[in-house]
């Protein structure tokens, strides 16, 4: 059952709600899940790196060995060495997130870099950058990133760099994708007649108007592609060691236990992963529906 | 298909294959290059051992002058590559080659299943969704597959895992099983495939992106001819809307399932080339990793290959372009 | 009307809605017109009249939105009679206030899966249509003879894939298309456009409807292929006899091949009668809509007698935001003192001035 109203009165011919009217309820939530933990990350972040934590994620108390959350006041309970996990998970986050922004920040600037460049002046580049598109494609992530750690060595921010060169042709194709879509539909041509100057035809039409939601996108999905992947290379033994704790490490020394039971000390460090890797992804589907004024239902 | 159509799509295929060729080329230098500048210089490692040992005992390769430029390394290297010496595993002493074919293999199976797995719960939701949109129904499956996706995929093997060996009491002694268990041994080598499959993140893409392209194609204008013309719309729609798009989506796919391939393989120590990548990762074990990348850009451009031979076979303009 | 017409569609409303603005796209509201059987009805309007949904309505082809919500559309040919939009009501709930629709409440799935069972039957075998773009309606994926058999074998008794190819060949040949064998077996993208859209008129015809929709089918292709698309359709109609509904904003082509005209506006039908009466200079059309647009229209003769080409002042309705009262007032230019009062209140309802003409004007009626 689909219910449609209408308001009365006179209808303007530019009256156009404010978006949280217009938007999906689903999108919004989305949204608002999406910033909510966004801003839990950066708060357990900036307390990670001033070090004002709820108790000292190294401290090994082995009276609480694995206790259930809200035991002695450990929030999230404890490990199997006694340690606060709710701690150890905001600590956890230092592992990620500068790398992860540096992986942003190195494809967004170079990718909308070559993209403009590619799509606003050079079309005989279309070949090249197809090439390197396809070439970089063919690597999966993480071999080309266990490459690197067996020729160099196993630092989160050299692998975050290679992430973020590998985003650089990905984002670039979809900058320049855009910019010809938009020749084709003859807006940029408009826009050189009016005689705008080209800095403001780049920087305001192009990149803020028609590339914004793609660049937010790429922002989000790659900051959960940074996690997934920090999290899986701590997993496997190449990120941080223990007993500095990372997400993905603590999941794989809480695997241990599982035969004894106990799933909570690698579950919980999972569910973190789960639900910040979602959140993510969900703010992007979600601002994009909100800014391309599209529905997700 | 007719047969005069069999002409240029032989064309375009030759065309593509010159196009991966290109690439596994490309493949090669960065490959290549990453090595070249480790420090270390891991490359007289590897051209040493292109080798065999006699020679190599016999300091031949301080007789063929050093230094050398890169680029004559390079081309040694390659030509090496090509006649099918990979060089030696350092840390196993084996000839690289045939070692990593074995383990392609293993993972291939392991990519191939975990494929069926996911196509199999993906493509339903998506095609619901797309033709019902959202409802009390797709909206909850589309849902939990977004979240079952976003599962770390080592933590979802651990629990699988240990339902399988807790809960039904079989215990896998490095494969080999007690006697009562010998007859689930099969279902044991399945967990890692449906693990790949579902908690690797592919499910919720590949939803995401069938729903998308099918929801394109149904709103095209040939569609709503044929629904005027009282025809099946299926009919109609199956070729933009589904046969290319999971052809698309397995294509660009495959590098990322690999990824989790790597991950998997550990959880469940199955001998692939994920978990000979991490072994050769730990060991610097030059010779290895880089056959190992090279065979995995090797099965993602025979993916992709594929996906182009399909998209020639259906769509009839491709054959002019 | 000795026998009853093929199509009679009574009252009918088609309204879409705008989530931003919150409100209806009233696109068709309240269109009721008859075809004969063997007549063309030509239905004209300019762009945003509503004559497209409406066709799109008898077919149930409208997926967005609302759709259609009220109304009636009864369907008689030799094989079946029915009224294509039967047990609307159960499926929606109107609520109006001073006449005007303000809320609908409406089971979207139910009624969708009610069209697909009520119009299995209909589509292609009874009535069927062609449409505006046809390079973009044809299927690129299939050759454009596959498309014509596909007709075929569904809705006549040809169910034989060599039968039914032979069939097609005839009717590519009918609609003038050369060679036909040789481009039985070509894509639509390798054909032009005036050639799509003579396929797309293959594929109407050769499933043998009682009821043809051609939506637009000159607009978009070039001047010399529409009037040869026009010759085409002229020479069927005499050779076939088919029932037509001629959609187009093309007066020319309306006035070469129709019987009867409906003249559309804002989503109602202004005017509807036979075309000798509406569309010739000779008589005068009755409505001040109709005439403006006949004065308006390229002549040798307009310009002639005027020196310039006459246009209708002021902007096309906003299916949004319609007025009070008749929907042309604001831009009609034959308002007398006597029923302006009535112009600016009340809208004028479809009323027979002479047989088989009917008007909605207060001109006429006091």
């Amino acid at each position: 059952m689909k219910k449609y109203y209408q308001i009365s009165g006179q209808i303007s011919e530019f009256s156009d709600l404010p978006f949280w009217k217009k938007a999906d309820v689903v999108d919004l939530v989305y949204v608002g899940y999406g910033l909510l933990i966004v801003a839990l990350v950066v708060v357990s972040y900036i307390l990670g790196s001033v070090n004002l934590l709820p108790r000292d994620p190294q401290d090994i108390d082995l009276q609480l060995i694995m206790a259930p959350p809200g035991t002695a006041g450990r929030l999230l309970g404890t490990d199997f060495m006694g340690r606060d996990i709710l701690s150890r998970l905001i600590v956890g986050i230092q592992a990620y997130f500068l790398p992860g922004l540096l992986a942003i920040l190195i494809a967004l600037c170079f990718g909308t870099g070559f993209g403009v460049l590619v799509g606003y002046r050079g079309e005989k580049f279309d070949t090249g950058i197809t090439y390197f598109t396809n070439l970089v494609d063919s690597f999966p992530r993480l071999v080309l990133i266990l490459l690197v750690i067996a020729a160099f060595k196993p630092d989160i921010y050299y692998i975050m760099l290679v992430v973020g060169f590998t985003n650089v042709p990905v984002v670039a194709s979809l900058v320049k994708g855009k910019i010809q879509f938009l020749k084709q539909k003859n807006f940029i041509e408009a826009d050189i007649a009016l005689g705008l100057p080209t800095r403001i035809i780049i920087f305001r039409h192009i990149l803020w108007h028609h590339c914004r939601s793609l660049l937010i996108i790429q922002a989000t999905l790659g900051m959960a592609e940074a996690i997934l992947i920090e999290t899986s290379l701590s997993y496997l033994g190449f990120g941080v060691q223990e007993p500095t704790p990372s997400w993905g490490n603590m999941v794989q020394s809480g695997a241990n236990y599982f035969m004894q039971g106990k799933f909570w000390p690698s579950t919980a460090p999972a569910l973190a992963i789960l639900f910040t890797i979602l959140a993510f992804h969900l703010l992007g589907d979600g601002l994009n529906n909100i800014l391309e004024d599209k529905r997700s239902t | 298909m007719k047969f005069s159509a069999i002409r240029p799509i032989a064309l375009v295929l030759s065309r593509e294959l010159v196009i991966t060729v290109l690439l596994l080329l490309g493949v090669s230098f960065v490959v290549f290059i990453i090595l070249f500048a480790s420090p270390g210089d891991p490359f007289s490692v590897l051209l040493e051992g292109q080798l065999s040992t006699a020679e190599a005992k016999a300091g031949l390769r301080d007789a063929m002058g050093v230094p050398r430029s890169w680029y004559v390394q390079y081309l040694a290297w390659l030509a090496g590559m090509l006649s099918g010496n990979f060089g030696t595993s350092i840390r196993m002493g084996l000839p690289v080659l045939p070692e990593v074919l074995r383990v392609g293999f293993s993972t291939l199976i392991l990519t191939i299943g975990s494929l069926i797995i996911t196509l199999l719960i993906a493509v339903p939701i998506a095609l619901y969704s797309a033709l019902r949109g959202t409802n009390k129904i797709s909206w909850p499956l589309t849902m939990s597959s977004y979240v079952i996706s976003a599962l770390p995929v080592f933590w979802l093997g651990y629990i699988v895992i240990y339902f399988f060996t807790h809960k039904l009491g079989l215990f896998p002694i490095a494969f080999g099983f007690s006697s009562a268990g010998q007859k689930y041994r099969w279902l044991y080598q399945l967990l890692p495939i449906f693990v790949l499959g579902v908690g690797n993140g592919t499910i919720s893409e590949v939803i995401r992106y069938l729903r998308q392209e099918m929801g394109r194609v149904m709103a095209e204008d040939y569609i709503r001819t044929a629904r005027a013309k009282g025809a099946s719309v299926w009919k109609h729609a199956f070729k933009e809307g589904l046969l290319i798009p999971v052809t698309e989506i397995i294509a660009s796919k495959i590098p990322f399932i690999l990824g989790g391939a790597v991950i998997v393989e550990q959880v469940f120590n199955w001998p692939g080339m994920g978990r000979m990548a991490w072994q050769a990762a730990q060991d610097r074990d030059y010779p290895v990793i880089m056959g190992i990348a090279i065979l995995a850009a090797v099965f993602v451009r025979m993916g992709s290959l594929f996906q182009r031979v399909v998209y020639v076979a259906v769509n009839p303009r491709a054959s002019k372009e | 009307m000795t026998t009853a017409p093929i199509l009679k569609i009574e009252d009918l409303r088609t309204y879409f809605y705008s989530r931003s603005k919150q409100a209806f796209i009233r696109s068709v509201d309240g269109v009721s017109l008859e075809i004969a059987k063997g007549e063309t009805l030509g239905v004209v309007g300019e762009s945003g009249s509503g004559k497209s949904v409406t066709a799109l309505s008898i077919l149930g082809l409208i997926s967005v939105g609302p759709g259609v919500i009220s109304g009636k559309i009864g369907f008689h040919s030799d094989r079946i009679q029915k009224d294509l939009l039967q047990d609307l009501g159960d499926f929606v709930k109107l609520t109006t206030r001073a006449g005007k629709v303000m809320e609908v409440t409406k089971d979207v799935v139910g009624w969708e899966r009610n069209t697909e069972r009520v119009m299995s039957k209909v589509r292609g075998k009874e009535i069927a249509m062609t449409f505006q773009n046809p390079k973009s309606s044809l299927n690129p994926f299939t050759s454009v003879g596959k498309q014509i058999t596909e007709a075929i074998r569904l809705h006549t008794a040809m169910k034989i894939e060599r039968e039914a190819k032979e069939r097609a060949l005839t009717w590519l040949d009918r609609v003038k298309i050369d060679s036909p064998r040789l481009r039985f077996d070509n894509y639509p993208y390798g054909l032009s456009g005036g050639m799509c859209q003579r396929a797309m008129i293959a594929v109407a015809l050769a499933s043998e409807p009682s009821l043809l929709i051609a939506d637009e089918p000159t607009t978009g292709l070039d001047a010399t292929i529409q009037s040869k698309i026009v010759d085409l359709l002229v020479e069927l109609k005499s050779e076939l006899g088919i029932t037509t509904m001629l959609i187009s904003h093309d007066i020319s082509i309306i006035s070469r091949l129709s019987e009867s005209v409906a003249v559309m506006y804002g989503g109602t039908v202004f005017e509807y009668g036979p075309a000798k009466h509406i569309l010739s200079a000779g008589f005068e059309s009755k409505h001040p809509y109709t005439s403006a647009l006949l004065a308006s229209i390229p002549s040798a003769q307009n310009i002639r007698e005027k020196g310039y080409l006459p246009a209708i002042e002021g902007d096309v309705l906003d299916t949004i935001n319609i007025p009070e009262g008749c929907r042309f007032y604001s831009r009609c230019n034959q308002v007398t003192e006597k029923i302006r009062e009535k112009c600016a209140r009340q809208e004028p309802d479809l009323r027979q001035i002479e047989s088989g003409h009917k008007v909605r004007c207060w001109l006429y009626f006091d």
